[in-house]
């Protein structure tokens, strides 16, 4: 039999008679299970509850009595987000970006009902979810149970028995890390299963949930490795777990926190206070639709007049305020959308900062090829949060165009004196059933793929680099006498 | 120079820019055992790990069996067995599960009735064959790696301070065994601060002093085997 495998199975064994490494592993594998289970249920249960939410607030847009249209507009609709087959995988930025979006004319909200927003602050340090066990404990698990895989035998001698027997440095790496490897696999194997059940649900995602399980399996790989090689290099095994500790802080916890960080003061995203203040500033510039003696109108009015060959918007052919309703919204809508445009802008190259800080950290990596991948990162609620403007602006202007054709002028302007002209300014409710209904589709799997990429191939250098490091203990272990 | 299981020929170790091994020189017949003693510091292990290929030679020459540790490692460490100080089993698993593990990492297929047969001739107790080894006094693993050293096979046999910490009678047993050994054919390289045991099993005694053998005795053939006052002064002389 190959000495590695002869080595991985002695390692193994050792594992499953002390009683701390088996805890070890125990727990790594209830941790990845619950993690797996608890998150399917909750989000399915999410998921359903946000279908339900839109099926009901579309059904009462649509069940609303007669109405003059711009009291619809101000009525105004809700989307929500829906949730992808592999969010119960990674929720990804779910919780902190809101789910949420109130949709009325004159206005673009914030999405809002974000988890870690409406729940107690401990959300904040991590759901315990399939991607934050293996992001975050799994690494730390490993290590407890590999820090000393090859320390441990240094100190008592047995690593050079093993050489004196034949066993190469190489060998004996090889060995150890494919017994750390079946652990890594354990701790996988239901986050794996969670999503081949996702990917059995939805089989346009089964390519992209294994490229997902790849990402994960070359992380925990890159960790193994250099686990391995970590304790191949130490003196002592006291030394190597200090080092793999002080690597699991850098890689997890500090690298990420401090990117996010950096990448936030070097390109600062404006507040939501002050983007709304600049937009209300714009639009005080551009022009007040309400204001009869605003320039803009003012030079519209004449313009549409002109046009339609009249003297008195009492004279066109249709309601000149819903007329007006509809040029006002396109000016707002256009301004929602440069600002939204400019802050989509500052957080695709804050994204961009926080990709390159991969090259320090594989977490980094692998936690946006997750998010990427099931749908639940920044790139998708942006996605989202557009599709809602379209679906919001596109709604707005319908009721804006109801109010310009079916509501008469005259009625519009003598329904504040006149109940009768009020009444008459009343639509049919059959108007609102003929309204669409507001439908997201996240990015297709291809345009997934092709954005996890870059972050596919920092996982990859961070396995060279594990292979190299394991090629450099080998070294020392043969110049050493192991 | 084939003829012989081990031959060293002016061997130089240096370990950073300290010379350990200068100008070592010994040979080793089928079935000879060699004594080689020395103060601490004098180049005893360092010249057990040259031969294992742990450490690499300066200059000179060192082959076992023909081969050279840096040239052939896996052909010289398939010749070897060697039994450190401390000997190294696995707390966790039983002296025949540690047997059994060592001999697959070393290629060598045993029977379980060979490995029992090695156990007993070695005189390792029954009861601990399939106990585990975080129980053993240091008799019961030096036994048992001895017996790891039989069903190896090996020609050449490397003991770095076999008897320390053992009994008087544990010690006896020991000699014991590698007088077998010598007559099975197998060649023993002994490092130890024994040197009434030495002098009790050794064909040839050597005494290593600044990395080179400072004096050579070789057991006679009636008589006492060797002059223990000679043996002692000359020990004293280079301490």
């Amino acid at each position: 039999m190959n000495r590695s495998l002869i080595i991985a199975a002695a390692e193994l064994r050792l594992i499953l008679r002390s009683r701390l490494a088996l805890v070890g592993v125990v727990t790594l594998l209830l941790l990845s299970a619950i993690a797996a289970v608890t998150s399917a249920v909750q989000m399915a249960e999410t998921a359903q509850a946000r279908a339900q939410a839109q099926i009901e607030t579309d059904e009462q847009f649509k069940a609303q009595p007669n109405r003059h249209p711009h009291r619809m507009v101000h009525y105004g609709t809700y989307a929500l987000r829906p949730v992808g087959p592999l969010a119960a995988f990674d929720p990804g930025v779910d919780s902190f970006t809101g789910t949420v979006v109130f949709l009325e004319g004159h206005r673009q909200n914030s999405a809002t009902f974000g988890a870690a927003r409406e729940s107690s602050d401990l959300l904040r340090f991590g759901q315990l979810t399939p991607a934050f066990v293996l992001q975050t404990l799994a690494p730390l698990l490993l290590i407890f149970l590999g820090f000393a895989t090859i320390a441990r035998e240094r100190e008592r001698g047995s690593l050079r028995a093993l050489a004196a027997h034949g066993a190469s440095a190489r060998s004996i790496l090889g060995g150890k890390a494919m017994a750390l490897g079946v652990v890594a696999l354990l701790a996988l194997a239901p986050a794996l299963v969670a999503l081949g059940w996702a990917a059995l649900r939805q089989p346009h995602e089964g390519g992209i949930a294994l490229l997902i399980a790849l990402a994960y399996a070359g992380y925990l790989a890159a960790w193994v490795l250099g686990i391995v090689a970590v304790s191949g290099i130490a003196r002592t095994s006291q030394g190597a777990l200090i080092a793999l500790i002080a690597a699991w802080a850098l890689i997890v916890v500090l690298v990420p926190r401090a990117a996010a960080g950096i990448a936030g003061v070097a390109d600062p995203l404006p507040s939501r206070v002050d983007t709304e203040l600049a937009i209300a500033a714009d639009l005080r510039r551009i022009g007040d639709s309400h204001n009869p003696d605003d320039p803009h109108f003012a030079a519209f009015k004449a313009e549409t007049l002109k046009k339609y060959g009249v003297t008195r918007t009492e004279d066109l052919p249709f309601n000149y305020r819903g007329y007006m309703a509809q040029e006002g919204e396109r000016i707002t809508s256009q301004l929602f959308k440069d600002y939204a445009a400019r802050a989509d802008a500052i957080r695709a190259r804050q994204s961009g900062w926080l990709g390159w800080a991969g090259v320090l950290s594989p977490a980094l990596s692998v936690r946006d090829a997750s998010m990427v991948g099931a749908a639940t990162d920044l790139m998708t609620h942006t996605a989202f949060m557009n599709a809602a403007e379209a679906y919001r602006f596109d709604l707005v202007q319908r009721l804006n165009g109801l109010q310009a054709t079916a509501v008469s002028g005259a009625d519009d302007a003598a329904r504040s004196k006149d109940p009768l002209a009020d009444r008459r300014t009343r639509i049919s409710a059959d108007f609102w059933k003929t309204m669409p209904e507001f439908e997201f589709n996240a990015p297709s799997p291809a345009a997934r793929v092709t954005v996890m990429v870059p972050s596919l191939l920092l996982l990859g250098l961070w396995i060279a680099l594990a292979f190299g490091v394991l090629g450099l203990a080998a070294r020392r272990m043969e110049r050493h006498g192991a | 120079m084939t003829d012989y299981t081990l031959a060293i020929d002016n061997l130089v170790v240096e370990r950073g820019s300290r010379r350990i091994v200068d100008g070592l020189s010994l040979s080793l017949a089928p079935g000879e055992i060699y004594a080689l003693l020395g103060g601490n510091g004098a180049g005893k292990s360092t010249t057990l790990f040259a031969i294992l290929g742990f450490l690499p030679v300066s200059s000179g020459t060192l082959t076992v069996c023909g081969h050279s540790p840096a040239a052939s490692p896996d052909a010289v460490r398939a010749s070897v067995a060697y039994l450190p100080e401390n000997v190294a089993l696995y707390d966790h698993l039983t002296a025949r599960e540690n047997v059994d593990y060592f001999l697959k990492v070393a290629d060598c297929t045993r029977s379980r009735a060979d490995i029992e047969q090695a156990f007993a001739s070695v005189s390792l107790a029954e009861a601990a064959w399939d106990q585990r080894a975080g129980r053993f006094s240091k008799g019961m693993r030096q036994k048992t790696a001895i017996a790891l050293a039989l069903l190896r096979n090996t020609p050449l046999l490397l003991l770095d301070e076999p008897t320390s910490g053992l009994d008087p009678a544990a010690a006896a047993d020991f000699h014991g065994l590698l007088e077998a050994l010598s007559a099975r054919g197998v060649s023993i390289l002994m490092v130890t601060h024994d040197l009434l045991g030495a002098a009790d099993t050794a064909d040839r005694i050597g005494l290593i002093a600044g990395g080179r053998i400072a004096n050579e005795w070789r057991a006679q053939a009636s008589g006492p085997r060797f002059d223990l006052n000679t043996l002692h002064d000359g020990f004293a002389g280079v301490k």
